[in-house]
């Protein structure tokens, strides 16, 4: 069988993928723009956004629309929560500190989330139908035209935010220079609160275009968010555009390498890219700001 | 008003400190002492006391605490390992697991398929462990703090997916069965209580082996590298051919811990290599405190021990264990026995002190 | 017979020239000074010759041999010891332990024979230990040796991070701003402590803003100013030496 048959369906796929992963990664970049942190519970958030949306809608009988966006707000709040509870109190530990307690915390929400949703994967109706498109011999589904669409849509957001506004430039003062921000009267541990909540809106917001694509299920997260942040290292550390294009990327690379090895492998696929180039170009491919600070 | 402020705060301040230490006193007492760990003889009197518990506590456990007790003894042994690493060397791993499988898949692999004595396999474990460690650490201890921990952690994900897609090999997601217990020339370890011989007999020889280590000039390098690169370097250490040694080391003492466990449990499969072990090896390290070796063999009794009881919970265990790692950190972020150590110290100097300030009074 | 001679060597950064050229020879048997003003070049030409950084141009030799590409470790291998402007102790450790890591090149042993503690590793702990000692006597610090190193004053961890490099044995010690920080009580002893070290014949390069010790005790000095060396010789020729005043004073203005 000739592999290359496959190449443009898969493309395809690979880029909805890739769509999804920027999403992800977008969430990383937020919360390191503030910090200098690693939040390791951030495909937590893209889990409980899809989770809780389907909650809304079985359990309290609310409106897609409206389960949705109340799904985004109840995860913005735990992002907050993430911040007070774990975060805030180890402002000052080393970085390993910081990687077991948001790993802990991924354990915590993944595990709680089981117990009051069900362990069984939930998923979404499309947005708008699920009759695939299609466009030049290839399938596409509109949902996934729908996370296309929200993924530049919120990339543009962010960095109209990080860029245009006063409080994206605080945010990144009190991530360079966090004596320089503390000096000039910014209140630092405020913005890395307020990038919890972004970081975890824009999750959420992820796991709400996701679920109508895949099953999500309370152990979906984990994963999801590695892949997010391997993403977030191959475009470039700490970038938002480095983000998005280390997602397409990488879901490029994962969906077409089906065509060349057994399925089952698919997942490492994600860590080989990830060790490739950390060992070939560690600033990843638009390079990084943050990669000669000795935290990474 | 200021001095009535400062009097009020000093008295909650004692209040608080008797509060976090009454409780956990006697367990200070039997806790290396951290504040020491660089006054290196080589035994002390304490630790005849450790073996001797050790040798009698079977006496007074019953049958399951025993096999916990082994259970331990096995992850103590990776703790040891990833304590050079971690603790000393101050490097990050999250993929201590996948060298503890390696060890694992090596002695299930040759004892069942190929027939080789356990003794031989335990040997071929550590061996083929370091290998590995050696072929993965070369490229990426170049990398620092989070890249790092990520680094290993995908190697970790990348050994659980080849053993679950190798089935011929490996068995695929539900294993290999039947491993042979472990028998030196004839004898067979085919108790619980044998293998806790067994396993803490390995155990001592293997901290007799870092305690030596860490006394001698290597112990000396490693600590520097934890300390600083540049320094080190002045000095002519050669940096990177330390961290790769050092991890090599450690990756040798996971792959032997697995073979125990493949021969104990005489089994492997590729649920008990994940992320969750590499995370409790982890925790087991900063909980013993980073630079003791005593430290992280105590947290790995107490938190194979948690895990247990947590199992009865069932599905409340998890977020239980996740809220108590998340404490644990917060509280005792550089070690329980140091914590408690520099609070007990903080409280006698304050008794001290107020005496002294008692009499200026008078 | 120069011990460690700088060649012609250039270093840039992005575009903006730190070193232009620069050659510099150091005799055996002598203390050079190098001094100058901020941002002259001072720091870059030490990361040079300790191998932390690569040369864009030129080339430098110790005791004849090529040392432009060798690593960090392996520069300090060959001899060369050096100690850091930003103290660089290892807190994490007691002061004896900071100088016998000083002494890692010289004593034996790997992984392996440490772990079994094969008998020539006892034999070397207990000699280096004595070793150390007679060190920690020489700069007063043996007192201490049981403490640990980040809880030693800032004048003290200064001498121990000197100690750590004197116990490699090493052929030329470089110092980088030795007297930095320290009060001129402090200042008088370290000067003492060079001047002893001399006197036992070891090499000393030492970059320094202290006037006073730098003309008191070098044989020789040079001055860099911009990225070049604008005179060099007998520290009461430079103090004269009207390029070297120009210099300065142009620096305080600017």
């Amino acid at each position: 069988m000739n592999p290359w048959i496959h190449i443009p369906q898969l493309l395809a796929a690979g880029i909805t993928m890739g769509a999804i992963y920027a999403l992800v990664a977008l969430g990383f970049v937020i919360i390191v723009r503030a910090s200098q942190i690693l939040n390791f519970a951030q495909g937590e958030f893209v889990m409980l956004g899809g989770v809780v949306t389907f909650f809304f809608i079985t359990g309290a009988g609310l409106p897609y629309p409206l389960a949705a966006l109340a799904a985004v707000l109840a995860v913005i709040v735990i992002g907050f929560l993430l911040h007070l509870l774990v975060v805030y109190p180890l402002r000052k530990a080393s970085v390993l500190i910081l990687i077991m307690a948001t790993v802990g915390a991924s354990i915590v929400i993944s595990n709680t989330s089981a117990l009051l949703f069900g362990t069984l994967p939930k998923a979404l109706p499309p947005f708008s139908g699920d009759l695939p498109l299609e466009l030049g011999g290839i399938r596409i589904v509109p949902q996934n035209l729908w996370v296309l669409g929200a993924t530049f849509l919120l990339f543009f957001v962010l960095y109209f935010l990080s860029h245009r506004t006063l409080v994206g430039k605080a945010m990144e003062a009190s991530s360079t220079d966090p004596l320089g921000a503390d000096l000039s009267g910014i209140a630092r541990n405020f913005m890395v609160f307020l990038a919890f909540g972004v970081s975890a809106g824009v999750g959420a917001i992820a796991g709400v275009l996701v679920t109508p694509i895949f099953y999500t299920s309370y152990n979906a997260g984990t994963l999801l968010g590695l892949k997010g942040f391997i993403a977030a290292v191959v475009g470039g550390w700490g970038k938002n555009s480095g983000a998005v294009l280390g997602g397409f990327v990488l879901g490029v690379v994962e969906s077409t390498s089906i065509a060349f090895i057994p399925a089952g492998y698919k997942d490492a696929v994600a860590f080989v890219v990830l060790l490739l180039i950390l060992y070939f170009r560690p600033k990843g491919i638009l390079g990084s700001p943050y990669i000669d600070s000795r935290r990474w | 008003m200021v001095k009535k402020y400062n009097k009020g705060s000093r008295i909650e301040y004692r209040k608080r400190d008797i509060l976090f230490t009454a409780g956990l006193w006697l367990v200070s007492l039997i806790l290396p002492d951290p504040h020491l760990p660089y006054r290196r003889e080589f035994i002390k009197k304490r630790d005849f006391f450790y073996v001797g518990a050790l040798l009698l506590l079977p006496l007074i456990l019953s049958g399951p605490l025993v096999y916990l007790m082994v259970l331990a003894g096995i992850y103590a042994i990776v703790a040891l390992g990833l304590s050079l690493f971690l603790g000393y060397a101050g490097q990050i791993s999250l993929g201590h697991a996948a060298f503890f499988g390696i060890g694992a898949y090596t002695t299930a692999i040759l004892t069942t398929r190929y027939a080789v004595s356990p003794l031989e396999a335990f040997g071929a474990s550590a061996l083929a462990a370091a290998v590995c460690a050696y072929l993965i650490g070369k490229p990426i201890l170049k990398l620092k703090g989070y890249f790092l921990a990520l680094a290993t952690l995908g190697f970790g994900e990348i050994f659980l997916v080849m053993v679950r897609e190798s089935r011929s090999l490996t068995g695929g997601v539900s294993g290999i069965f039947g491993v042979p217990w472990f028998s030196v020339a004839g004898f067979a370890f085919d108790t619980s209580l044998k293998q806790y011989y067994l396993v803490w007999g390995v155990l001592i020889a293997l901290v007799l082996f870092a305690k030596n280590l860490v006394r001698s000039k290597m112990g000396r390098t490693l600590l520097a590298v934890a300390a600083s690169e540049d320094a080190a370097a002045s000095v002519g250490i050669n940096v990177a051919q330390v961290k790769v040694r050092v991890f090599v080391l450690s990756a040798a003492f996971a792959g032997l811990a697995g073979s125990l466990f493949a021969c104990v449990l005489s089994t492997a499969n590729p649920q008990g290599f994940g992320l969750g072990l590499s995370v409790l090896v982890v925790m087991m390290v900063i909980m013993g405190g980073m630079g003791n070796l005593y430290g992280p063999i105590f947290a790995a009794i107490f938190l194979t021990w948690l895990t247990d009881v947590l199992g009865g919970f069932q599905e409340y265990s998890l977020p239980i264990y996740g809220v108590i790692l998340i404490l644990l950190l917060i509280f005792f972020p550089d070690g329980v026995g140091t914590r408690l150590n520099e609070r007990l110290i903080y409280l006698i100097s304050y008794w001290g002190r107020k005496r002294r300030r008692e009499r200026v009074d008078i | 017979m120069s011990l460690l001679s700088i060649d012609t060597i250039s270093k840039s950064y992005d575009g903006v020239r730190a070193l232009n050229g620069v050659s510099l020879r150091v005799r055996e048997g002598t203390i050079k000074g190098l001094i100058g003003p901020n941002g002259a070049g001072k720091t870059t030409l030490f990361h040079l010759i300790t191998g932390v950084e690569r040369p864009s141009a030129g080339t430098i030799s110790f005791q004849g041999r090529d040392i432009t590409t060798l690593e960090p470790h392996e520069i300090a291998l060959l001899g060369v010891g050096r100690t850091f402007q930003t103290l660089q102790v290892m807190g994490t450790m007691t002061v004896v332990e900071n100088i016998l890591t000083g002494m890692h090149s010289r004593l034996k042993g790997g992984f392996l024979s440490c772990g079994l503690w094969l008998p020539w590793i006892h034999k070397g702990e207990r000699t280096a230990l004595k070793e150390a000692k007679e060190t920690l006597e020489f700069l007063d610090l043996l007192g201490r040796w049981k403490w640990n190193a980040s809880h030693l004053s800032f004048a003290q961890q200064k001498m121990l991070e000197l100690g750590r490099a004197l116990a490699m044995k090493p052929t030329l010690l470089l110092l980088d701003e030795p007297a930095a920080g320290l009060t001129p009580a402090e200042v008088t002893r370290l000067a003492e402590k060079i001047r002893r070290l001399r006197e036992q014949g070891m090499t000393i390069l030492i970059v320094e803003h202290h006037m006073g010790m730098i003309m008191d005790i070098t044989d020789e000095v040079a001055v860099l100013h911009n990225g070049e060396i604008i005179t060099e010789g007998p520290p009461d020729a430079v103090r004269n030496d009207p390029r070297v005043i120009e210099a300065y004073l142009r620096g305080k203005d600017a």
